[in-house]
């Protein structure tokens, strides 16, 4: 509970960081939902959405590109959509409730915009999950902005290694902060990282670019 | 995961990948730390290493629990989806899992960036199965309890690393307090962290209840989360709403 909650961020930089999940669930309605999700899918790409992924078979580096992301979606996967612009997310969730395809959609972002999508999309919302951040051993944990990144996979597999790597590369521009973050996209097989707003916490990491790396 | 010292040529491209910081580069070949090594398959997976030095040995009881709650795209036979957790309030309109006045409980313990043993993950277990929570079933982690009326894990298990592991239950709104006081206590008994949430449903004039229990508890919450937005057939209707 879960890999889509948790995300660290600044309110300003989360105002672009939205994850659509769609998932059936088991022994109710996942018969026949392989084709129902990938329509999911569909809608969510027409609506604007940064990245899809399924959490069964990979992102779609790992499978070798969209198409075949697409081909893939099986009955009882879990696959999710990747917004960075909130009137995107009320487009999809209009016609996703349009479709009416009976599979549970679960919008993970700021509760208030969330809120908003949900009333312009003619929705309400059902039940919520609320992260109350890190307990424990918090004394042991990375930097905020080594957090904020590696937060957005929720499976923890954006090493910090590879966090601090990469930005030392935009930093000297051997890579630009678009092409770090999807460096940094690649290992969170679910595709649920959000290389926009990555790309943006890099850029901040990484102090004053030249106009062209920027 | 192991790396083949004779194969190996040192380049590092794998070292950056380890989630957990196992991998160190010596003079002349790269090195898995066994006993850190949670089996996720990132470096496998991602690091293109150019001899192919990187191999998965076979993996045996009670090994296999790391990569069972670490590697991604393993499906547990208990939940039958892949990853660590459950549908939980994913699909809560269908499955009816947490209901009015009741709140769902997820302590995700490892999360973020430090990975955990299970005698971590026990000491929280137990901490909360005194409070007589009744742990999810269909949770990957629950089945690794020999106990779960203790909490209590099974012996050989205890040494594992793993990413994460999610201990999952679900509370009447009136034990959230109780629920909460105790895993104040535990966190400071831990040698990692955990990441904390707390699922319910919103009721029908849009307030969520758990955030009552917090705001009284003067516990911090963060602006973003989960919402599952209601559209999953068939609903699950309850009797009392």
């Amino acid at each position: 509970m879960t890999h889509t909650l948790h995300r660290l961020g600044e309110v300003g930089s989360l105002e672009r960081d939205y994850v659509l999940l769609f998932m059936p669930s088991k022994d109710i309605n996942h018969v026949d939902s392989g084709p129902k999700l990938r329509k999911m899918l569909e809608i969510s790409l027409r609506c604007g959405a940064i990245k899809i992924g399924d959490c069964r078979h990979g992102n779609e580096y790992y499978q070798g590109g969209l198409d075949k992301l697409l081909d893939n979606v099986e009955d009882r996967a879990v696959v999710h959509a990747v917004f960075n612009d909130r009137d995107n997310v009320v487009e999809a969730l209009k016609e996703l409730k349009e479709a009416d395809l009976g599979i549970s959609v679960v919008v993970s972002g700021l509760f208030e915009r969330v809120g908003e999508c949900c009333r312009e999309a003619g929705l309400a919302p059902h039940t919520v999950n609320n992260t109350l951040g890190r307990w424990g051993r918090t004394d042991l944990l990375p930097p905020r902005d080594v957090l904020e990144i590696n937060t957005m996979c929720g499976h923890g597999m954006v090493s910090v290694k590879l966090i601090e790597d990469t930005a030392a590369r935009v930093k000297s521009g051997e890579l630009s902060p678009a092409e770090g973050a999807e460096r940094l996209f690649k290992p969170c097989m679910c595709g649920i990282f959000n290389p926009s707003r990555a790309a943006e916490l890099l850029r901040a990491m990484a102090g004053n670019l030249p106009d062209s790396k920027a | 995961m192991l790396i083949d010292p004779e194969k190996c040529i040192a380049c590092g491209q794998c070292e950056v990948y380890c989630p957990v910081g196992a991998i160190t580069l010596g003079d002349d070949h790269a090195e898995i730390d066994f006993d850190e090594c949670t089996e996720c398959y990132n470096c496998l997976r991602l690091a293109d290493c150019p001899v192919e030095a990187i191999y998965q040995q076979k993996l045996e009881w009670p090994r296999v629990v790391r990569s069972l709650l670490s590697d991604v795209l393993t499906i547990a036979p208990e939940s039958c989806i892949s990853g660590r957790g459950t549908e939980e309030m994913k699909t809560n309109e269908v499955t009816g899992r947490f209901r009015d006045g009741w709140a769902g409980v997820g302590i995700e313990v490892g999360r973020p960036t430090l990975g955990a043993r299970f005698y971590d993950v026990e000491k929280i277990a137990m901490a909360m199965a005194k409070l007589d929570v009744e742990f999810e079933t269909s949770n990957p982690t629950t089945s690794l309890m020999s106990d779960v009326k203790t909490g209590k894990f099974k012996e050989d298990v205890l040494n594992e690393k793993v990413l994460s592991a999610i201990i999952e239950f679900s509370v009447p709104l009136g034990k959230l307090e109780k629920v909460l006081e105790g895993l104040k206590e535990v966190s400071q008994r831990i040698e990692t962290v955990f990441s904390l949430c707390i699922a319910s449903r919103v009721a029908p004039d849009g307030e969520v209840p758990t955030q009552r229990v917090l705001k009284k508890m003067d516990i911090w919450f963060a602006p973003n989360g989960k919402t599952n937005v209601g559209l999953g057939r068939p609903l699950f209707r309850e009797e009392t709403r």
